[in-house]
């Protein structure tokens, strides 16, 4: 039996986090970025001892940490991410729908929407604007 | 800034010192080696007599083996085992905590099992051994920042030491190289170095230093001293550490840059003045306040 794209919900289409940049608060701002480039994705998700998602540092971060910090690159460089990560992050549960996200997604104009475990609270992923629409689409 | 603080004191024997945040200014000093078990006592006694005239908790500081000299031939030290011997007999004598540094991992062991605060030296605080050998003493780390290294760079050297479980360190500005056989302080050092967390400390005499500028010897600058303290105790260390000598033309290590213990009550008066009207104004106008986002 296929799921039609409109019963899908986030958990069918979330990026694990094995497939996410996800960061102790202490990980220096420039293996951050490394980690940026190694899974292609404009976001790391700053996750605490109990793996609930504290902080979310994007590429828009960078480029206004880099027009707004005077400091010297080696300085940024070696500041821990919580520093420089938003707190204030919009996030979904996994139980929400697909299209629920999706809408919350281009309302917030945003590419990557935190999972968040409806019980617990734990970090469960991201949810990606590409394979995001492309359920939707059927694709 | 300073979120922690560190107490200096491995039990009862030894007057505790505390380090940080609002506790008092605190001072790390004595000979830069130890000459010999008497000049050390007395130094001790006479070092002990101004700081408790000022009400200024204070740790002993002088080592066994100088291992950064400009010559071949320079007094290196009396040795790990006299020396080990003759500040454990100071601490217990006279009751003060005592800090020494080593330059051979080897050496940890033994020097942690009787001073009360392991110092990292200068030269030496990039290296893992040694980073790894101070926190695996358990003891507060004396850990002093490279005349090479930024200060924001100092937080790799941290980690290292974090990386054993010690999270008692105090982290030292003793000068940064300015070009060659010049040392400036950068001010900005305690600030940035506070960000780890840690209580941060002034070198006042190494920071006057003028390395190897002699051809075999380092020179120094010490008419800076006062001026410096001044204004390290106004930007907000927690300890001052200043290497002091009876007789400084005949010392046996750095005689160009420790100070005349003649001098020792008048610096150490002013530094504490200062410290204490830096906390007042703090507690008028609340913390510093200006940040990048304003």
């Amino acid at each position: 039996m296929s799921i039609s794209t409109t019963d899908l919900m986030v958990k069918d289409v979330l990026l694990s986090p094995d497939r996410v940049p996800v960061l102790p608060p202490t990980t220096l701002l420039k293996q951050a970025l490394e980690e940026m480039n190694k899974f292609r994705l404009g976001v790391v998700c700053v996750t605490d001892e109990d793996e609930k998602l504290i902080g979310i540092f994007t590429d828009g971060d960078v480029r206004r940490l880099l027009l707004k910090s005077q400091k010297p690159f080696a300085a940024l460089f070696v500041d821990d991410i919580i520093v420089h990560a938003t707190s204030s992050f919009t996030s979904i549960n996994d139980t929400a729908s697909l299209s629920e996200a999706v809408v919350l997604m281009e309302k917030k104009e945003i590419w990557d929407l935190p999972v968040i475990a409806e019980g617990d609270g734990k970090f469960l992923g991201l949810l990606h604007l590409h394979p995001a629409i492309k359920a939707v689409m059927g694709l | 800034m300073n979120s922690r603080s560190i107490t200096i004191g491995r039990d009862d024997q030894v007057s505790g010192v505390t380090i940080g945040e609002t506790a008092p200014l605190a001072f790390l000093g004595g000979p830069c080696a130890i000459e010999t078990s008497d000049h050390a006592r007395m130094m001790a006694e006479r070092i002990g007599e101004i700081c408790a005239k000022l009400n200024i908790p204070w740790i002993y500081k002088s080592c066994y083996d100088k291992d950064c000299r400009s010559a071949p031939d320079s007094f290196h030290g009396v040795g790990l085992d006299e020396g080990l011997k003759i500040l454990g007999d100071i601490r217990s004598d006279f009751g003060i905590p005592v800090v020494c540094d080593f330059s051979d991992a080897d050496w940890a062991k033994p020097t942690g099992e009787v001073v009360d605060l392991i110092q990292v030296p200068a030269y030496l605080c990039r290296q893992t051994t040694i980073l790894r050998a101070a926190g695996d003493t358990g003891l507060p780390v004396h850990l002093k920042k490279g005349q090479f290294m930024s200060p924001w760079n100092m937080k790799n050297a941290v980690r290292k030491i974090e990386a054993t479980g010690n999270r008692q360190i105090l982290l030292t500005d003793r000068g940064t190289f300015f070009g060659y056989n010049m040392l400036v302080n950068d001010f900005r050092n305690f600030p940035i170095m506070s960000e780890t967390g840690y209580p941060v400390c002034f070198d006042a005499t190494h920071s006057v230093q003028l390395p190897t500028s002699m051809g075999d010897i380092s020179g120094g600058q010490r008419e800076f001293i006062p001026h410096l303290v001044r204004a390290a105790a106004a930007c907000g260390i927690n300890a001052l550490f200043m290497e002091v000598h009876d007789d400084p033309p005949n010392a046996l290590s750095d005689a160009n840059t420790v100070l005349d213990i003649k001098y020792l009550e008048q610096i150490l008066a002013q530094a504490k003045a200062a410290h204490e009207l830096r906390l007042e104004l703090l507690d008028k106008w609340g913390a510093d306040r200006v940040h990048l986002d304003d």
